[in-house]
């Protein structure tokens, strides 16, 4: 753990600038892949939106930035804040929903959330997208790059420290028991509509604050970004990962990251390798790379697997 | 202009039923939507291009061939994908789904696309388009609509009258009381994959030579498919085809009268719409079944 936050501290010093591009990248997408997971995995919702809401985060930071002129401190927040809110207005009908509804609802409003980006030509810029502004870190980094490694590298540690302790607190009890039985949930007062409400939020918000680091990161928004290959790549992190597992989300991310610079040049095997994991994931190894740790890391555990003792 | 737009889309309304069929053969009888059901159209396309222009075949042969290989692949997910997650939580088995149709779009993308391009099959018929009453009506319409009438028409028959059709029904309507009669219930859902998938290969090939092919058409006919389905009421077989004509008509509307953008996103507003206000569809006859 500690080798391994040095090793990010420092990789800025030792590596090329590809290699801190896909660190940037690896770091930003455990942001994502955290959020996703605590919808499917804990809260047990199956739901597409998060990638739709990964571009109205990116375009949320974008159309600020660029068209306001907001600083980029004001606007990464800011862009959350629009993905939380839209993510929230879709829970709102969503919660109505469950199992393959819920599925189908939340793929239909991604794809129309692209085509709005495709066709919403004053905001968005069609299909050419948002050229971003470079972000100016003044004296906390010599260049952007390095500002933005650091910046992303902040928010992915908090998100996993915040993650890690909210699934151990009433909130993650709470979607777990929603996960396991939503009748028996409310069995036991917990209020179905709230913390449902409270984990779109969360995902939402984890989401859109990803995008504005991604828009960053590329300089530029486009429509394709956040297709349905994102869905399908944040679905693959979650499921190889370890389905409701913070560390298994940071596992994925990290992992399938790699895998996706390796093919970068092949889009057909991007997704042979994408689909074909998830589909062994599900059937051979249903708790992902988390399950083989756990069977063969003596004492590691997961909260809310383990039974808590009394003091 | 009306009638223009009331043919063309109700002839993509008939494919749009086309798959829905496929899309709740499958539900009903297994109880989980087939997100890979696209690509099983788009693999028929496919199919149907390398037999008709690679290999240079009778389209009718060609079209026969691409049903029958897509009626594999369809065996192919039952084995691959159903059988072993059949007692498994319905989310690994959406999991698995979406997983499976981005690995067929890849093999799709890797054999048959890849660089960009589209591919696309010459019309069969004069490409003129036929004066009837007034209205322009292209031949290969006429073409799609009589196969695709003649597709449903088949099925109504194969459900109402023949042992296997029936044997069908009563797996879908109680699998366990099913298997104590004596049928072969997993045979039975084989098969059903097969069929579904079968249903998706015709409309594939009906459709390839109106349009143009390409590793991601699949994707957007499932959402239509879903747009059907939904609209219709999920697990109706009549709310399937009805819904299929309702959003091609639909789109062909909103694609001419409003703005052309517009023909693509109305199914997905559709589905909003319908999920929102009437989750239970046209012909629910399930109702709000909260799988």
């Amino acid at each position: 753990m500690a080798v391994g936050l040095v090793f990010l501290a420092t990789l800025p010093f030792h590596a090329n600038p590809y290699l801190l591009f896909v660190g940037n990248l690896a770091m930003l997408y455990i942001v994502l892949t955290v959020g996703l997971n605590l919808l499917i995995g804990y809260t047990g919702m199956l739901a597409f939106q998060n990638a739709a809401l990964f571009g109205v985060g990116a375009y949320g930071c974008a159309v600020l930035r660029v068209t306001l002129g907001l600083p980029y401190w004001l606007s990464l927040p800011a862009g959350g804040l629009i993905a939380m809110i839209v993510g929230v207005l879709v829970a709102l009908p969503a919660l109505r929903l469950t199992g393959l509804y819920l599925a189908l609802a939340t793929v239909a409003f991604a794809q129309f959330t692209l085509w709005v980006f495709l066709h919403w030509y004053s905001v968005t810029g069609g299909p050419a997208g948002i050229q971003m502004h470079p972000v100016d870190f003044g004296v906390l980094a010599s260049t952007a790059e390095y500002g933005l490694y650091y910046l992303t590298m902040a928010i992915m540690l908090a998100v996993v420290a915040l993650t890690w302790n909210l699934v151990r607190s009433r909130i993650g009890r709470a979607f777990v028991a929603i996960r396991e039985s939503e009748v028996a949930a409310e069995a036991l007062a917990i209020d179905l509509t709230r913390y449902k409400t409270i984990a779109y939020a969360i995902s939402a918000l984890y989401a859109g604050v990803a995008g504005g680091l991604f828009a960053a990161m590329l300089g530029i928004v486009v429509p394709e970004s956040y297709d349905l290959f994102q869905v399908i790549a944040q679905f693959a992190m979650v499921v190889v990962g370890g389905i409701g597992s913070v560390w298994g989300a940071v596992i994925g991310a990290v992992g399938l990251i790699w895998v996706q610079e390796a093919l970068r040049a092949f889009k057909e095997f991007q997704e042979i390798a994408f689909g074909g994991m998830i589909l062994l994931t599900v059937l051979f190894l249903r708790g992902g790379a988390m399950s083989l740790i756990k069977r063969h890391i003596k004492g590691w555990d997961e909260p809310l697997r383990r039974i808590p003792r009394k003091r | 202009m009306l009638p223009f737009l009331l043919t063309s889309g109700i002839t993509t309304g008939a494919l749009y039923a086309m798959v829905a069929i496929g899309l709740v053969l499958v539900y009903r009888s297994t109880g989980h939507i087939n997100f890979s059901h696209g690509e099983l159209f788009m693999l028929g396309g496919f199919f149907a291009y390398t037999f008709h222009v690679t290999v240079g075949l009778n389209y009718v042969v060609a079209m026969l061939l691409a049903v029958i290989g897509s009626f594999f692949v369809g065996v192919a997910s039952d084995r691959i994908v159903y059988r072993p997650l059949i007692k498994a939580p319905g989310l690994s088995m959406v999991l698995a789904t979406v997983g499976f149709s981005f690995l067929m779009k890849g093999i799709g993308r890797f054999f048959w696309g890849g660089k960009g391009e589209y591919l696309s099959i010459k019309p069969i018929v004069d490409p003129a388009p036929l004066w009837i009453a007034g209205i322009p009506i292209l031949p290969q319409q006429l073409i799609v609509l009589a196969g695709a009438l003649a597709c449903m028409i088949m099925f109504t028959i194969f459900f109402r009258s023949t042992l296997a059709g029936k044997m069908m029904q009563a797996t879908a309507e109680n699998p366990r009381a099913a298997y104590l009669v004596g049928i072969k219930v997993e045979q039975v859902y084989t098969y059903t994959w097969g069929a579904g998938a079968a249903v998706a290969g015709a409309a594939a090939v009906l459709m390839a030579p109106l349009t143009l092919l390409s590793p991601d058409v699949g994707f957007t006919l499932l959402l239509k498919a879903f747009a059907a389905t939904i609209l219709g009421g999920l697990g109706s077989m009549v709310g399937a085809v009805v819904g299929g004509f309702i959003v091609g008509i639909t789109e062909a509307l909103a694609g001419g009268y409003i703005a052309t953008s517009l023909q693509e996103v109305s199914s997905f507003i559709i589905i909003m719409v319908v999920l929102v206000f009437r989750p239970s569809g046209l012909f629910g006859v399930y109702g709000i079944r909260r799988a």
